[in-house]
């Protein structure tokens, strides 16, 4: 396996008809590391991938692998390989016929062929079911059959567009595990198309977050976790998400409903702002804002409050359940660390 | 009797009876085929009698053999449905899949020509054959048939190509298949199934065909459905030979139904269930 697999975009535009999906986006992919591009549906994510596949031309930017600029070569140019949501294999062909064809359209020797497709199933563990066809496989072993498919030939560069979203949770939670190990096994660059956060966040080592059409942050999981760079990746990031409260800076000092919160560092100049909470940072307290408990949810190992603050809700997380109910009346208090704060106006992070 | 027992009975016995409208006169015209000129004509008519192969023996041997006409419509449709399939692919291919400027109205053209009523351009089709000289030729006649053969096949081809996922080709593509050895490897094995039931009809359309055949042929080129015209004259009509050659002529058509019946079925309902019309 080459150590290549470094991956730039430079200010890709993407427009269909009179909708832009792709406003100049920027990207750095180091070689052998799992990237993954994040984001609600329709925020462009998606024709990122199809555009650095070769899949959509883009209408300007440059697509630039390993120092070569390669915008304008056909996707079989590119040396890159991919596995698709629904996983796009061949079902008049075998799984050793699926896995074959790149290397058969690549005119690789007869012997070198065989040896090579059972290498690629024993690595995903489908070397028993090479002569069965794509039909008679569950998902997940159809699933595998696309990766092994897409790594026969050793590409350089490893796109996968959603590949666990048609598998069950349990499946899915165990199949993002092997993924990750043999990509780290192969050495290759991945770069990983999910809109599930929780899924990127455990998979990736660094992810880019997509929100219409842009990129609103770049960061390892733990980066974009601790500091969102604005109101939407809060939303998005974490699961439940962060809590976000309208507030107010006068003076230097932060008020929701009137009740001033306690934070480390400066809240910044006047004016309304964006609060932003983790659910783990949500406490009771004897004194704080005043709430009301809505709803108690036992997830067993944790326990998720819903209570209302004024006419919205916020989400708490704790690990015991607490000696509430619903309608109690409660105070609540924030970790003072872990307020993010947050321009009312511009949503961007102060 | 159960009233659901005799709901299926009712039901058994009206689709006998709108089936007896095709079945009667194809079996009636099998018993003719047997029977010598005299029963036929018996009145009132026979049903027990004493079959002869003699018919059969005259009109595939004797002096009026259709078995030259049998070899022309052999080439004719074979040949229209060869040329047909031939253009009608990569057409239907390019329609569905490619990003083609006026796809949406290249397509409707298609299907308008299917709208024509084909007495109406018998005339222009003759005097075009007239004068590039292809009246009573094979050329002639098959490039008329592919004329009709061609929108319709391209027509029905368009619905199996965009049964087929386009991430099937993409992942050929990224697998340096290039478009044709995607088209060839990956997209056509799929569409076998589309391209027998089009290459059936398109078979059927040409075979069965006789205005065109009747006005731009000739003793040259002589189909089979004109030349059953032979066996009916102003003095008289011989049933029972007449009887023997539409058997002869409907045996390949029903022999391909019969190969073909379970994709026949399949390219009725294209379309009409997500992914339900494939392979």
């Amino acid at each position: 396996m080459s150590a290549l697999g470094a991956v730039r975009l430079e200010g890709i535009v993407k427009r269909h008809g009179a909708f832009t999906a792709l406003h100049g986006i920027d990207l750095d992919i180091r070689p052998g590391e799992f990237f993954a591009l994040l984001g609600p549906s329709g925020s462009g994510k998606t024709t990122t991938l199809r555009v650095l596949a070769g899949l959509e031309s883009a209408d300007a930017g440059r697509v630039v692998l390993d120092g070569d600029d390669v915008t304008a070569r056909e996707p079989g140019e590119r040396d890159v390989a991919m596995v698709f949501q629904s996983y796009a294999l061949y079902p008049h062909m075998s799984v050793a016929e699926n896995i074959a064809f790149p290397l058969k359209m690549i005119g690789t020797p007869r012997d070198e062929i065989d040896r090579a497709v059972h290498d690629a199933a024993a690595k995903v563990r489908i070397d028993h079911l090479l002569a069965r066809r794509p039909g008679q496989l569950s998902g997940g072993q159809q699933q595998r059959c696309a990766l092994a498919r897409a790594i026969v030939r050793k590409p350089r560069l490893f796109l996968l567009d959603e590949p666990l979203s048609n598998l069950d949770a349990k499946l899915r939670v165990e199949t993002r595990v092997e993924l990750r190990k043999l990509q780290r096994s192969l050495g290759v660059t991945a770069v990983y198309v999910t809109h599930d956060q929780e899924e990127a966040m455990t998979i990736a080592d660094r992810l880019a977050v997509f929100m219409d059409g842009r990129i609103v942050q770049v960061g390892t999981p733990a980066e974009v976790y601790a500091r969102p760079a604005n109101v939407a990746v809060a939303g998005f990031i974490g699961s439940p998400p962060m809590n976000l409260l309208a507030a107010t800076v006068r003076g230097r000092a932060l008020t929701v409903d009137g009740m001033p919160v306690a934070i480390d560092g400066d809240p910044g100049p006047d004016g309304d702002v964006t609060l932003g909470v983790r659910p783990g940072a949500v406490r009771f307290a004897d004194r704080g804002l005043p709430a009301r408990v809505y709803l108690v949810e036992d997830l067993g190992d944790t326990t998720i409050v819903d209570v209302e603050v004024g006419e919205r809700l916020v989400k708490m997380r704790m690990d015991a359940r607490p000696a509430v109910h619903e309608g109690d009346p409660v105070h609540l208090a924030f970790a003072p660390g872990a307020v993010h704060l947050f321009d009312g106006a511009s949503g961007q992070r102060r | 009797m159960t009233p659901r027992r005799s709901r299926s009975l009712a039901l058994g016995v009206v689709a006998a009876l709108v089936m007896s409208v095709w079945a009667v006169p194809v079996l009636w015209g099998l018993l003719t085929s047997f029977k010598t000129e005299r029963d036929v004509l018996a009145y009132p008519p026979v049903v027990i009698f004493a079959p002869t192969l003699a018919n059969y023996r005259e009109v595939l041997f004797g002096s009026a053999s259709i078995l030259p006409n049998l070899v022309s419509s052999m080439i004719v449709a074979g040949s229209a449905t060869l040329a047909t399939m031939l253009l009608a692919i990569p057409a239907a291919y390019a329609l569905a899949r490619l990003a083609l400027p006026a796809k949406r109205a290249g397509g409707f053209y298609v299907l308008a020509t299917q709208m024509l009523p084909p007495v109406g351009l018998i005339i222009p089709y003759y005097l075009a054959l007239q004068k590039l000289g292809a009246l009573d030729t094979y050329s002639g006649l098959v490039a008329i048939y592919i004329t009709f053969s061609l929108p319709f096949a391209i027509w029905l081809m368009v619905s199996y190509f965009e049964d087929i996922p386009p991430e099937m080709e993409e992942a050929a593509l990224l697998d340096r298949a290039g478009r044709l050895r995607a088209l060839w490897h990956v997209i056509l094995p799929q569409v076998r199934g589309g391209i027998a039931v089009t290459t059936i009809f398109v078979f059927l359309n040409a075979w069965n065909e006789f205005l065109f055949a009747v006005v731009l042929g000739g003793n040259r080129v002589r189909p089979v459905t004109v030349a059953m015209f032979n066996f009916i004259s102003v003095e008289q009509t011989l049933w029972a030979k007449l009887a023997a050659g539409s058997m002869l002529a409907m045996a390949p058509v029903i022999l391909l139904g019969l190969i073909a019946q379970k994709h026949i079925v399949k390219g009725l309902t294209v379309g009409a269930v997500k992914g339900g019309g494939r392979r």
